[in-house]
C-alpha cells in the first residue's frame, strides 16, 4: 500500500456564515484521480480552498508527504508541491497566454522556456494563442491555460476546483481527459466538479460529500453506478 | 427596570456623560489661565468641532470619502466675511447666508459628484475645494485676493456687539452645542441604524426599500450646511478673511478630527477637535516638527484605533462593563402584508459577453404560490433572481408585478413595489443586535417609523420566527442557522407580498434546514408568495408545491417536485452529460 | 513658434510627471489602494538630492542612482507603516493612512530643510541650448532623456522580467498569484520601492529647473491623480498620456494666465471629464478583475 501523498484529518473549514467542512479525512495517493462530487454548498470548493490556505477558519492536519501544511501562507504550500486551478478559471487577464504560464515557472531561463513548449504540446490549442491576451481566449481555452498555468511549477498535488463550469461539452471532455493524464505522469489530482458522470468517467476514486461530510466514498466504478448517488446529489 | 449596580449603572451609560464632564472641565480651564490666548484658541477649537460634526454626516454616516469639507468651511468664511465687510450686516443675516452659500455650492456640485465610484469622489471633491481656492485668490475685486480682506467686524447679533474673548467663545459653544443636538436627533434612534446598514450592507439597504443616492445627497448637502456655519463663525473669530481657509491643510485638519475623534461620534468631533487644535501647542517646543507630531497622531489612529478615541472607548465599555440587556420590547403587530399580487415574466435575456446567463425565460407566478428554482450553476438562476430583484437589468423582456411594469427599476423601488428578498451571503451587520438589524430595514427617510414603532414590529416577526429570545444580543455571535432566521425577518419587516429568498439553505446542518422550512412554510401558509432559489431538492420538497428548473438560461421542467425529480433532462442537467466512452483508459 | 516653444517646455515636464503618475499607478494596480504620499515622495527625492549635493562633490547623473537607492528605501518603510497593517481593510484606509504619512514627510522636510525654494544640481549641465529658434534648456533635455529611461526600463521589467511578470500577476488577481507561490507581500513591498525611487528621480530632476519646496508635494499628487483619471483608473499607458495631457495643458494656460489660474481650469477641466465620462476618460483598465 502506497503512502498517501496527501492525508487529511479532521479538517474543518468555517467562514463567518457558512460551516462548510467538518471534521473530514481524506487520502489522496501519488498517481491517483480523486474526485469530489456533490451538490453546491456541498463544501468541495471549500474544502479544497482550506487545503490550499486560501481563507476561512481552518482546523485540522494536513499533512503533503508528511509535511505539515497548516497555518502556511498559499504561497508556502504551491512551493510545497500544491497545484491549485481555481474555479472560474481566473487566468490574469491583462497578461498573454505565455505569460500567464512563464509567471507561474519557479525554473531559471531555460528551463521556463522548456517547460512552456511542454505546455503547448499538452495543449495544442494553448501554443496557437500564445501571443493572446488572456481576456481573448475562450471558455475552454482558458481553462486550459489555468490548468497549464497551475502544472508549470510541477505540483506532486493537483486541486482542480469545478473544471467543466460553464464550459461546452467538447471542452468539458477535454479538460477531464488532460486531468487523466496529468495522474499518469505521478502527481496526484484531487478534483472538484459539479458534473458527477464527466468526474467519474475520470476518477480513481470517488468521494461523495453532503453538507460539509462525506456521504460516501469508493471507486469510481462503484458510486457511478449508485442510485443513492442520484437521490443525494438532488437532495434528500 | 431591573436593578443594576450603582457604579456599573452610571459609567454604563451613554458615554457621553463622561465627556459632558470632559467638556465641563475644559470650559473651566479658561478660568483657570484667564490669558486671551487660550480663549481664543478654545474658540478655534469650537469652530473646528462644529465643521467636523458636519463632516461626520458625509465621512462618517455616510462613509463617504469626501474632500470638499474645506471648501465649505472656507466659501463660508469668505461669504460671511465679505458680506459683514462690505455690508455691515449683521450675524444674524451673515449666519444664514454662509450656510446659504455653501449649501448652494453642495447642490451644484453633488449631482455629477455623487455618482462618481469612491476613487474619483475623493478627488473631485478634492477639486472643487481647489477651485475655490484659485478663484479667492485671483477675484481680487471680491476677495481681496491674496491678502484677503482685513479687519472683519466681531459680529453683531441683532445689533449687540460679540466682544472678543468671552463672548465670543459663548456665542461660538452655544452654537456647537445647538449643532450637536440637532446632529444628535438627525443620526440617532432608527436612523443610526439605518445609516449603519446603508454604509456596510448597501444591498441590504436597497433591498429593505431604502433609496441610498437620496440619503448621500441629505448627508452631503448636511455637511456643507455645517461646514459654511463654522467658516462663518471662523471669519469673526479671526476677524480677516484670507485664502488660507480653503487651503488643504484645513480639509486635513478636519479629516483629522473624524478620524482621531471617531467617525460617527460627535462628542468624539468635539473632542478630537480640542484636542487636535491644542496639539500644536503641546508639541510646540519640537518647534518645526510639531506637524509631524499630527501626522504621526492620525496615522497611529487610522491603523490602531480606527473607531477613533470614542469608539476605542465605547467598544472598551461595552467589553469590560456589558450592560444587562434590557427587558424585551414588547411586540407590535406583524407587519401587514402588502396586497398579493402576480408575477408575470416574458421573453427575458441576459447575456455577459458572449454567454447567455438567461435566455428566454417565461414565468408566471400567481399569488400565494411557492416555487422553487433550481439548476446547476452557470444555469441562469442567480441572474433571473438578480434581474427580478432589479440588481441586474434585463436585456430583453418584460417584468410585470401586478398592473406594473418593473423591470429594470433599482433594487429600492422593487422593494417599496412589495418584494422583498435575502441574499445568499447574508448581509447583516455582525455589530448590531438582531433587533435592531431588522428593525433597520424599516426606516424611510420620511414617513417612516420611529425607533419604537420599528422595534415593536421587529419583535412581533422575531417571534413569529421564534428568535424572541434573541432579540438583545448581536448578529455576529449566533450561529448561521439563527442568522439566516434574522434575515428572512428583516426580509420581512417591510410586509412583502412575494419573497425571494436565495440560496436559504447554505451552509445549514440538516436540523437548521428543517427549521428554515418550516418557517417559509409558515409563511407561504399565511399568504406571501415564495420563490426560492435552491440547489437541494430535498429541503425545497418540505414547503413548495412547484418546481422550475433551468439549464443554461432556459426552463427546461416546470412543476410538481416529484415531476422534476424524475424527469431525465432535469436528471441529465443535474448530474452532467455522460462523456464518451473509452475516456477513463486513454 | 511660440506654441512650439511651449509644446516643448511642457513635454519636458509632462515626462518629469509620468514618472510620479508611473509610480502612483504601479502602487493602486498591485494594492487597489491610493497612494496620497506619492507627491511627497517627489519632494523628498528633490531634497534628497540637494542634501546628497551638499555632502558628495559628485555631478547629477551619478548623485541620481543614490538618490533612487535610497528612496527606495524610504519606499519600503512607506509600504510598511501605511500599507502593510492595513491590508485588509478598505482602501480608504490606505487613503488616509497616506495623507497623514505625507504629513509627516512634508514637514519633517519642512523640519530638517526649511520652507525655502531650494534646487538640485542638474543632471548633466544647466544653460541653454538653442536649435532652429526654438530655446531648450539642457536640464530639461536631460528630464526627457532619463524619463524615457527609466520608463522604457520599466516597461521591459514589467514584460521581459519574471520578477515583472510576477507584480503584474499580483496586481491583477493577489490570491491566485499566492497560489501559484508567488511572494506577494514582497511583491507589493517591491512595488511601492519602486514607485518610490521613480518619484525620487522625477523629484531630483524638476528641483534643478523649477526649485523644490516642501509644500509641493500636495500639488503632485493632485497631478498625478488627475492624470490617472484622466488616462483610465489602472492603466499604464494612459497615467503617462494623461500625465503628458496635464502638463501640456498647465504649461499652455499658464503662459496665457498664471499658474494658479492654470492649476485651476486643470481642475475644472477633470471636473467636466467625470461629468461626461465618469469612469474617466479612457475607461478603466480592460481585464482587471473587478
Amino acid at each position: 500500500m502506497t503512502e498517501a501523498l496527501l492525508a487529511v484529518a479532521g479538517l474543518t473549514v468555517a467562514y463567518a456564515d457558512v460551516r462548510a467542512v467538518h471534521a473530514l479525512d481524506l487520502d489522496v495517493r501519488s498517481g491517483e484521480v480523486v474526485a469530489l462530487i456533490g451538490a453546491n454548498g456541498a463544501g468541495k470548493s471549500s474544502l479544497l480552498k482550506g487545503l490550499m490556505g486560501l481563507g476561512g477558519n481552518v482546523q485540522g492536519k494536513i499533512l503533503l508527504a508528511g509535511s505539515d501544511l497548516s497555518g502556511l501562507p498559499p504561497q508556502r504550500r504551491a512551493r510545497l508541491g500544491v497545484g491549485y486551478v481555481p474555479e472560474g478559471r481566473r487566468v490574469f487577464a491583462g497578461m498573454t497566454t505565455e505569460e500567464n504560464l512563464l509567471v507561474a515557472s519557479r525554473d531559471g531561463g531555460a528551463a521556463r522556456a522548456a517547460c512552456t513548449e511542454e505546455m503547448y504540446a499538452l495543449f495544442p490549442q494553448l501554443g496557437v494563442r500564445r501571443d493572446a491576451p488572456a481576456w481573448q481566449l475562450s471558455g475552454g481555452e482558458q481553462q486550459m491555460l489555468a490548468v497549464a498555468r497551475a502544472l508549470m511549477a510541477r505540483p506532486r498535488l493537483l486541486l482542480v476546483d469545478e473544471p467543466t463550469l460553464g464550459l461546452a461539452p467538447a471542452a468539458a471532455r477535454s479538460v477531464i481527459r488532460v486531468l487523466r493524464g496529468i495522474a499518469a505522469t505521478g502527481a496526484a489530482v484531487l478534483l472538484a466538479e459539479q458534473n458527477a458522470r464527466a468526474a467519474l468517467a475520470a476518477a480513481d476514486r470517488a468521494v461523495l460529500m453532503r453538507l460539509g461530510r462525506i456521504a460516501a466514498t469508493g471507486t469510481a466504478e462503484a458510486l457511478a453506478g449508485d442510485e443513492r448517488l442520484l437521490r443525494s446529489l438532488m437532495g434528500g | 427596570m431591573t436593578a443594576r449596580h450603582p457604579v456599573r449603572a452610571w459609567l454604563g451609560r451613554d458615554v457621553n456623560a463622561l465627556v459632558l464632564a470632559g467638556a465641563i472641565g475644559l470650559l473651566a480651564w479658561p478660568f483657570l489661565t484667564g490669558d486671551a490666548y487660550s480663549l481664543r484658541l478654545l474658540t478655534v477649537a469650537g469652530v473646528y468641532g462644529l465643521a467636523a460634526i458636519g463632516y461626520q454626516f458625509v465621512f462618517g454616516h455616510a462613509g463617504a470619502l469626501s474632500l470638499a469639507q474645506g471648501a465649505f468651511f472656507g466659501l463660508g468664511a469668505y461669504a460671511a466675511g465679505i458680506m459683514s465687510v462690505r455690508t455691515g450686516a449683521g450675524f444674524e443675516v451673515t449666519f444664514p447666508a454662509a450656510m446659504a452659500a455653501a449649501a448652494v455650492l453642495a447642490a451644484l456640485v453633488a449631482l455629477p459628484v455623487l455618482r462618481l465610484r469612491s476613487h474619483y469622489f475623493a478627488l473631485a471633491t478634492l477639486a472643487v475645494g481647489q477651485v475655490a481656492l484659485v478663484i479667492a485668490v485671483n477675484w481680487e475685486s471680491v476677495t481681496g485676493g491674496a491678502n484677503g480682506i482685513p479687519n472683519v467686524p466681531v459680529p453683531s447679533l441683532f445689533g449687540a456687539s460679540v466682544g472678543r474673548g468671552w463672548p465670543m467663545l459663548l456665542l461660538v459653544w452655544s452654537l456647537v452645542a445647538a449643532g450637536a443636538v440637532v446632529a444628535r436627533r438627525l443620526t440617532g434612534g432608527l436612523t443610526g441604524a439605518a445609516l449603519l446598514l446603508m454604509r456596510e450592507q448597501p444591498m441590504a439597504a436597497e433591498a429593505a426599500g431604502i433609496d441610498i443616492r437620496r440619503v448621500r445627497f441629505a448627508a452631503f448637502l448636511l455637511s456643507a450646511l455645517y461646514g459654511g456655519a463654522a467658516g462663518a463663525l471662523q471669519v469673526h473669530t479671526v476677524r480677516v478673511v484670507s485664502p488660507e481657509v480653503l487651503e488643504f491643510p484645513v480639509m486635513v485638519m478636519l479629516l483629522a478630527i473624524a478620524v482621531v475623534g471617531g467617525r460617527t461620534s460627535i462628542s468624539g468631533a468635539i473632542l478630537g477637535a480640542v484636542l487636535l487644535i491644542h496639539l500644536p501647542e503641546w508639541f510646540r517646543p519640537l518647534e518645526r516638527y510639531y506637524l509631524v507630531a499630527y501626522g504621526v497622531a492620525l496615522l497611529a489612529m487610522i491603523v490602531a484605533a480606527p473607531w477613533g478615541l470614542m469608539g476605542s472607548l465605547s467598544r472598551a465599555r461595552q467589553r469590560w462593563l456589558p450592560e444587562p440587556e434590557p427587558p424585551l420590547p414588547a411586540a407590535g403587530r406583524v407587519p401587514a402584508g402588502r396586497p398579493p399580487a402576480r408575477l408575470a415574466i416574458a421573453g427575458l435575456t441576459r447575456h455577459f459577453g458572449g454567454v447567455r446567463a438567461v435566455d428566454g425565460i417565461d414565468l408566471v407566478v400567481e399569488p400565494g404560490e411557492s416555487v422553487g428554482i433550481v439548476g446547476a450553476n452557470g444555469s441562469g438562476k442567480t441572474t433571473l433572481l438578480n434581474m427580478i430583484a432589479g440588481v441586474e437589468t434585463p436585456d430583453s423582456g418584460r417584468i410585470r408585478w401586478g398592473k406594473s411594469d418593473i423591470a429594470g427599476l433599482p433594487p429600492y423601488r422593487i422593494a417599496r413595489a412589495g418584494i422583498g428578498r435575502s441574499f445568499q451571503a447574508l448581509k447583516l451587520i455582525d455589530g448590531l443586535t438582531v433587533l435592531d438589524n431588522v428593525a433597520a430595514a424599516a426606516w424611510r427617510e420620511t414617513g417612516g417609523p420611529d425607533r419604537d414603532a420599528a422595534r415593536a414590529s421587529a419583535m412581533a416577526l422575531l417571534q413569529a420566527l421564534d428568535l424572541a429570545p434573541m432579540a438583545w444580543r448581536r448578529c455576529g455571535a449566533l450561529p448561521p442557522g439563527l442568522r439566516r432566521r434574522v434575515e428572512i425577518a428583516r426580509a420581512l419587516i417591510g410586509g412583502p407580498a412575494l419573497l425571494l429568498l436565495d440560496e436559504p439553505a447554505a451552509g445549514l446542518t440538516a436540523a437548521e434546514r428543517d427549521s428554515v422550512a418550516g418557517t417559509l412554510a409558515a409563511l407561504n401558509a399565511g399568504g406571501t408568495t415564495v420563490v426560492v432559489v435552491e440547489h437541494d431538492l430535498a429541503f425545497l420538497e418540505g414547503f413548495v408545491a412547484r418546481i422550475v428548473c433551468l439549464d443554461q438560461g432556459r426552463i427546461i421542467a416546470d412543476g410538481a417536485p416529484a415531476d422534476v425529480r424524475s424527469d431525465p433532462g432535469v436528471i441529465s442537467a443535474w448530474l452532467g452529460q455522460p462523456p464518451d466512452e473509452g475516456h477513463k483508459h486513454d | 513658434m511660440e506654441f512650439l516653444q511651449l509644446a516643448l517646455n511642457g513635454v519636458a515636464l509632462g515626462a518629469a510627471y509620468a514618472l510620479v503618475a508611473l509610480g502612483f499607478v504601479l502602487i493602486l494596480n498591485a494594492t487597489g489602494a491610493v497612494n496620497f504620499a506619492q507627491g511627497d515622495l517627489v519632494a523628498a527625492g528633490g531634497f534628497v538630492a540637494v542634501a546628497l549635493a551638499g555632502i558628495l562633490p559628485a555631478p547629477g547623473y551619478l548623485l541620481l542612482p543614490l538618490v533612487a537607492i535610497l528612496m527606495a528605501a524610504l519606499g519600503l518603510a512607506v509600504s510598511a507603516v501605511a500599507y502593510w497593517p492595513l491590508r485588509d481593510r478598505p482602501p480608504v484606509a490606505v487613503f488616509i493612512s497616506t495623507i497623514a504619512l505625507g504629513i509627516i514627510i512634508q514637514n519633517g522636510l519642512n523640519g530638517l530643510f526649511g520652507a525655502e525654494p531650494r534646487a538640485a544640481p542638474p543632471l548633466f549641465a544647466g544653460g541653454q541650448l538653442e536649435f532652429f529658434g526654438l530655446v531648450i534648456a539642457r536640464q530639461s533635455l536631460s528630464i526627457m532623456a532619463t524619463a524615457a529611461l527609466l520608463i522604457g526600463a520599466v516597461q521591459l521589467l514589467l514584460t521581459r522580467t519574471q520578477l515583472g511578470r510576477r507584480l503584474r500577476a499580483t496586481a491583477q488577481d493577489r490570491e491566485v498569484a499566492a497560489a501559484l507561490g508567488i511572494p506577494v507581500g514582497a511583491m507589493i513591498a517591491l512595488t511601492f520601492a519602486l514607485a518610490a525611487a521613480l518619484a525620487g528621480a522625477a523629484g531630483m530632476l524638476l528641483a534643478n529647473r523649477y526649485f523644490i519646496t516642501p509644500t509641493h508635494g500636495t500639488d503632485f499628487i493632485v497631478k498625478a491623480y488627475i492624470a490617472v483619471v484622466i488616462g483610465g483608473w489602472g492603466r499604464i499607458g494612459g497615467a503617462l498620456a494623461g500625465a503628458m495631457l496635464v502638463a501640456l495643458f498647465e504649461t499652455v494656460v499658464a503662459a496665457w494666465a498664471d499658474y494658479a489660474v492654470a492649476t485651476g481650469l486643470l481642475y475644472v477641466a477633470m471636473l467636466t471629464i467625470l461629468v461626461f465620462r465618469p469612469r474617466g476618460l479612457f475607461g478603466e483598465a480592460e481585464g482587471r478583475r473587478a
